[in-house]
């Protein structure tokens, strides 16, 4: 029988849909003590605070000093997204390690800022990129490696879903999201292409438009296209839009496309369900391995080992880049060299 | 409907389809081609003519499936016959050439229609009408892909003679992004090519802005040996979304014993009812008739100016602007500007 160190690991914040899931996959394990706090503001009708962490088997905390006075040994931080270097820095000089909910942050300062806090305080810092952890990717990752496509030149990816929920205002929201579409949808799949690759994208170059879900009034991007050119000279584009209608069965999909000399491969991770028909229409019993569950335990053995874990701060700055870019290109209409 | 006196130009890859179409039209059809005549019209019951001047006199319409930089030429000539005109796409190698194409057959009182046969698919048919139908609302955001083996002729690589895979392959879709999604306005591109091992491989990636707001890419890969063909689309409104993938089609399943399939380099067609037949039904309907086909000649001069943006924005690295009206184009003498 193996035994694994006990582990407190606080949840800062429950603004992203994500902490139902971290709580309950963290709440599940026996030899961890997972603590939350949830410093709001909360959408009206939403449960959120103490009332979720009940839910959830989270123990509550009444706000973010109390709960790094507690020393946990790491915090997921699940931040409205401009709010993630504040509370990544207080978390850092508290010595906890952090697993930070993707984007990184919202500006190239405030993620270089981050990946700095971890390094002086010597805590890892994790981006939430659990795309990685799919099985279809590693099996892409390891015929690339095995030279099974030769050279890769050409890459699609796309990552596209339901514009996020009114109950978490704060994705439409820029002062508190950073952007629309670009900013919730791009930093997955250049993750997975700066993963394949090795190496940050050159040139970027986007257009967005706001036709889709023009009846919610929201202030940022819906729909949104990025271009990127690699040193090596791969070619690469990513749709990043909320194009999933309300009336689909599932919140969207991620696919990424790589075209090599001598293969291809294309990769849908979460097109594995049953399909069929209820009272309400179409059908979708999504199943397969869950990807939150792989990354959380790749945090946490890199916690208890003081292993370096993937995906890292690096790549999470190196993928918000592209985003920054990519908001620069929309504003100048003219690519960006990075 | 009389059966048409048909002059094929040609006898390379594309012409084994267009020869079944003519074939299924009852049409008297008459082969001219620099290499492979006799094989096709032996295959086909088809006759040969060794010169144009033999072929002129009898046939009423061309039908030109050759490399793409004799297009325009063939065409003049063809015109100058008086005959009507059928090209494969591109219409020409070059917007000013398919515009002189179409100006001529207007002065001569010929027709021209440029073979943009993926208008006839019936996938893209049955797009079309959802979007006029109102069923997806306004178009957002539309996607773009088709891929295959590289095809070998030497010619598709030799980017004077054919414009490689945007004005070989990319230019359907070029073509489907206006038809789908209205004007385009501006036109962002990335290419690319390599060597490899089993061949020559290129992609191209394409964003393009539509006067509408809309936005549009546009991913085209001729690849290794063993890709097979497959083309998708995802059309994106405020109302709702269309989507096709031929890789997911799934009407039959056949599975022999033997060597694996390879690629190829053209889409597998349903025979009773294929896309090449109906588009030449469709062209020879309207000669006859006078009336509209699917496709005009000006729509063939459209394409090309999109593409020519396309390798324009390619090799300058900046977006290219486009005349916002796709009639604008049909006379104009520019690639459209760099920014």
């Amino acid at each position: 029988m193996t035994t694994t160190t006990p582990l407190t690991i606080g949840i800062l914040s429950f603004a992203h849909t994500h902490a139902a899931s971290y709580a309950r996959i963290l709440s599940a394990m026996p030899d961890v003590e997972v603590l939350g706090t949830d410093p709001g503001p909360y959408d009206p009708g939403t449960v959120r605070g103490a009332g979720f962490a009940a839910e959830h088997g989270v123990t509550y905390v009444e706000d973010v000093a109390s709960l790094l006075a507690k020393a946990p040994d790491a915090v997921v931080i699940c931040a409205e997204n401009t709010a993630h270097r504040e509370l990544t820095e207080l978390a850092t000089v508290a010595g906890a390690h952090v697993l930070c909910e993707k984007p990184l942050a919202t500006s190239d300062t405030d993620a270089a800022a981050m990946v700095a806090a971890a390094d002086a305080s010597g805590v890892i810092l994790m981006t939430a990129y659990p795309v990685r952890f799919a099985s279809a990717f590693t099996d892409l990752v390891a015929r690339v490696r095995a030279g099974q496509l030769g050279e890769i030149y050409s890459i699609l990816g796309t990552n596209n879903g339901k514009m996020p929920l009114a109950q978490r205002s704060w994705f439409t929201d820029p002062t508190r999201s950073g952007g629309g579409a670009l900013v919730d949808h791009v930093v997955h799949v250049a993750d997975l292409i700066d993963a394949l690759l090795g190496e940050p994208a050159q040139e970027v170059h986007a257009v967005t438009n706001r036709i889709l879900r023009a009846d919610a009034g929201v202030g940022v991007e819906t729909g949104g296209v990025v271009s990127v050119r690699y040193p090596s000279g791969v070619i690469a584009t990513i749709d990043c839009s909320w194009s999933q209608p309300e009336s689909a069965p599932t919140w969207g999909g991620l696919t990424l496309e790589v075209h090599g000399t001598a293969g291809s491969v294309r990769i849908d991770p979460f097109a594995a369900h049953v399909s069929g028909y209820d009272a309400g229409g179409e059908l979708w019993a999504g199943f397969g391995a869950d990807l939150d569950a792989r990354m959380i335990d790749e945090f946490l053995d890199a916690v208890r080992t003081g292993r370096a874990p993937q995906p890292d701060g690096a790549v999470g700055a190196r993928t918000l880049a592209v985003v920054t870019a990519a908001q620069r290109s929309v504003a100048s209409g003219l690519p960006v060299p990075l | 409907m009389s059966a048409p006196r048909v002059g094929l130009i040609g006898a390379g890859g594309i012409s084994g389809v267009h020869a079944a179409g003519w074939r299924a039209l009852g049409a008297d059809v008459v082969v001219h081609s620099e290499h492979g005549a006799h094989a096709l019209a032996d295959t086909f019951g088809f006759r040969t003519a060794d010169t144009l001047t033999e072929l002129w006199p009898q046939v009423d319409l061309v039908d030109i499936v050759t490399p793409t930089a004799t297009h325009a030429e063939l065409a003049l000539a063809a015109i100058a016959a008086g005959k009507h005109v059928i090209c494969e796409k591109p219409l020409a190698r070059t917007s000013v050439e398919a515009a002189a194409v179409v100006g001529a057959a207007e002065a001569a009182g010929v027709r021209v229609f440029p073979a943009h046969v993926v208008r006839y698919f019936p996938e893209y048919v049955a797009a079309r009408d959802a979007i006029r139908a109102g069923r997806i609302g306004t178009v957002a955001v539309a996607r773009f892909r088709r891929m295959s083996a590289a095809p070998k002729a030497d010619w598709f690589f030799d980017e004077a003679r054919s414009g490689g895979i945007v004005l070989d392959q990319m230019i359907h879709d070029l073509d489907q992004a206006e038809w789908l999604a209205g004007p385009v306005a501006r036109v962002f591109a990335r290419s690319t090519a390599k060597a490899g091992d089993g061949g020559r491989v290129a992609s191209a990636a394409v964003l393009l802005t539509h006067t509408s707001g809309a936005i549009s890419h546009v991913y085209g890969v001729w690849g290794h040996p063993g890709l097979r063909f497959t083309s998708s689309f995802e059309i994106a409104g405020d109302a709702g979304l269309l989507r096709y993938d031929m890789a997911r089609s799934d009407t039959v399943r056949v599975q022999l014993g033997g060597p694996a399939d390879a690629g190829g380099y053209l889409p597998a067609t349903d025979p009773s009812e294929s896309p090449y037949a109906a588009e030449l039904a469709d062209f020879w309907a309207a000669i006859e008739s006078g009336t509209q086909a699917s496709v005009a000649g000006t729509d063939g001069v459209r394409a090309v100016a999109l593409a020519e943006a396309v390798l324009a924005s390619a090799a300058s690295g900046v977006p290219v602007d486009l005349p916002a009206d796709p009639a604008d184009s049909a006379h104009s003498s520019t690639e459209g500007s760099p920014r």
